[in-house]
């Protein structure tokens, strides 16, 4: 099962031979959309982090009105294609929307930008993350929060010493989830952030443009620059399970 | 003091109690599983909302609310300083023993918490985690981190359920001493009577949310005031005689005919088996089944025996009491 779930990596690592990779990636500006990618999701994650974080606590604790409504709005926009969310944005932040206009007054725009590209990941990564997070909280011991409270701790303290330590093994794995779906965001960025080029967009027009040969090396940069934090959060998160 | 008058609504009935606890005095609640007990100390320590009534501590309220209308005052749990001790110790899992004791901003003193942990046996502890503890040395360190954050009221949730009866006792005993030292009110719930009994001053018997009997424990169990507080302090037969109905509490049953300690009965024996230093035996009296311990054996199933029920509560068919049977002699 697991041989079979890596086909695909195992598979491009079969086609990837040294020569090929140093010859797409010391081509001039190939390297560009790694830092791009890397930086764009960076800030959706922070994003994310800062929105998604309490906004999965509440659901966990039911403290939002009709939570159930919530929690649909998620799961719709995980159910939508990514190329559907990416039209829709484009019906919601593009330059003749009310929300294009007022970027447009502050000199942003919402569509082949750096920001236009933050908003694709976020939208793409961000059910992920929540639903994570949600579950991460959800698994708290409630009885724990009220202990801490009966101690002397009014909620923003109760959050920090005991609810925030206790879910930070499943908000590590919840954000590595958000990590792998904002680097790897595909669908929406193509609608509305063609340019400027992340990792996936420069696979698509290498691709297109030259052929699959040299659209694999950057795949493979993908992979290895994605890898890494998901690798961390899973060793972190399953060591700290063990300690509690 | 504690005084609260409450009603929280549950799924099949509503909780509606009042009581008051002096300073330094130890109440507790006693009455079946699912009776509405821990309810009452939820209410008190601020998780859940009574649907009308008032609680207040020390003078404060804490808590009230009219019929229908918005909470007037609701102080939160965190302000309450109210420890409250659960069956499961709700120890935080990603702290040392230590850190849970050091846990409370209202902790009290150095002194006082190594005096704790001294007492209850807990100086080679400090350094582990929750999850290597035992469920005994798990709800001593509990019981430490309640007593240690200077609360102005300590309400135990049947919280002796993972000690053996030894240490039941010893810290038992500790409770009470805290109790006393630090004049504070103290409620225990349990549904264990020699637990409550072992714990009160005055106990209260409650069932499907309502508080049946206050009084001394010895009163309660001894002088129930109606046939659902006898069943419920374990009086486990109920025998007719010239139109009163006879409380037989097991453990207060003699062998033979002693006309002037209660009513005699007659009765054919069903079963016997060893319990404890004596035995327990099931009768079959007049129609009812009921079960007594007695010191010595009384023959095997099917012999007709005498036994006398001491001083037992009687009550008319519709379950009040109508008195001990000392007075109907008298």
């Amino acid at each position: 099962m697991w041989v079979a779930l890596l086909g695909p990596v195992i598979v491009l690592l079969a086609h990837l031979t040294p020569r090929a990779i140093l010859a797409s990636l010391s081509a001039p500006g190939s390297l560009g959309p790694l830092a791009v990618s890397i930086e764009a999701s960076a800030v959706a994650l922070g994003v994310l982090v800062v929105i998604g974080t309490p906004l999965a606590y509440l659901l966990a604790r039911e403290r939002l009105p009709a939570p159930r409504l919530w929690e649909a709005g998620l799961l719709v926009s995980l159910l939508l294609p990514p190329l559907v969310i990416g039209l829709l944005l484009v019906f919601m932040v593009g330059p003749a929307t009310p929300i294009g206009e007022a970027l447009s007054k502050i000199h942003l725009s919402a569509t082949n930008t750096f920001l236009a590209l933050v908003i694709a990941e976020i939208y793409e990564a961000a059910p992920y993350y929540v639903l994570g997070a949600q579950a991460a909280f959800a698994a708290v011991d409630r009885r724990l929060e009220e202990q801490a409270g009966m101690l002397g701790d009014p909620p923003g303290r109760v959050l920090r010493r005991v609810s925030l330590p206790l879910a930070a093994p499943g908000l590590a794995m919840a954000l590595a989830t958000g990590w792998a779906r904002a680097i790897g965001a595909f669908g929406a960025v193509i609608i509305i952030a063609y340019h400027p080029y992340g990792l996936p967009m420069q696979i698509w027009v290498t691709l297109d443009e030259t052929g699959l040969a040299s659209a694999l090396p950057f795949a493979l940069v993908l992979l290895v620059v994605a890898l890494p934090l998901p690798l961390l959060a899973y060793g972190w998160s399953t060591r700290a399970r063990a300690r509690h | 003091m504690l005084e609260l008058d409450i009603e929280v609504p549950r799924r099949r009935f509503s909780v509606a109690v009042a009581f008051s606890v002096g300073v330094g005095e130890r109440f507790a609640l006693f009455g079946p599983s699912g009776a509405g007990k821990t309810t009452v100390l939820e209410a008190v320590a601020g998780l859940v909302g009574p649907q009308r009534g008032s609680v207040s501590l020390a003078g404060q309220l804490l808590w009230a609310k009219a019929d229908g209308r918005r909470s007037s005052t609701q102080v939160p749990s965190w302000r309450r300083g109210v420890a409250l001790l659960r069956q499961e110790p709700s120890l935080f899992p990603h702290l040392s023993v230590q850190a849970n004791l050091t846990y409370s901003r209202r902790r009290s003193g150095t002194a006082d918490l190594g005096r704790l942990v001294n007492l209850l046996d807990l100086e080679g502890l400090l350094d582990a985690r929750p999850s290597d503890l035992s469920g005994g040395q798990a709800q001593r360190a509990a019981l430490a981190r309640a007593l240690a954050s200077d609360c102005r009221a300590l309400l135990l949730d049947e919280p002796y359920a993972g000690l053996d009866a030894a240490l039941r006792r010893q810290v038992t005993a500790l409770v009470r001493d805290e109790v006393d030292r630090r004049a504070i009110p103290a409620v225990l719930v349990s549904h264990e009577l020699a637990e409550a009994q072992a714990f009160a001053d005055t106990l209260g018997v409650i069932d499907e949310g309502r508080l049946l009997q206050v009084g001394t424990p010895h009163e309660v169990v001894l002088h129930p005031t109606s046939r659902r507080v006898a069943e419920v302090v374990g009086y486990q037969g109920f025998v007719a005689i010239d139109g009163a109905i006879v409380g037989v509490h097991p453990e207060r049953v003699r062998l033979g005919a002693h006309p002037r300690m209660g009513p005699v009965l007659s009765g054919r024996v069903v079963r016997a088996r060893p319990a404890g230093t004596g035995f327990e035996a099931d009768l079959s009296v007049g129609g009812a089944e009921l079960t007594c311990r007695l010191e010595a054996g009384i023959g095997s199933p099917g012999a007709t025996v005498e036994i006398t029920v001491i001083d037992p509560p009687m009550f008319r068919p519709d379950g009040s009491v109508v008195s001990q049977h000392r007075e109907v002699l008298a």
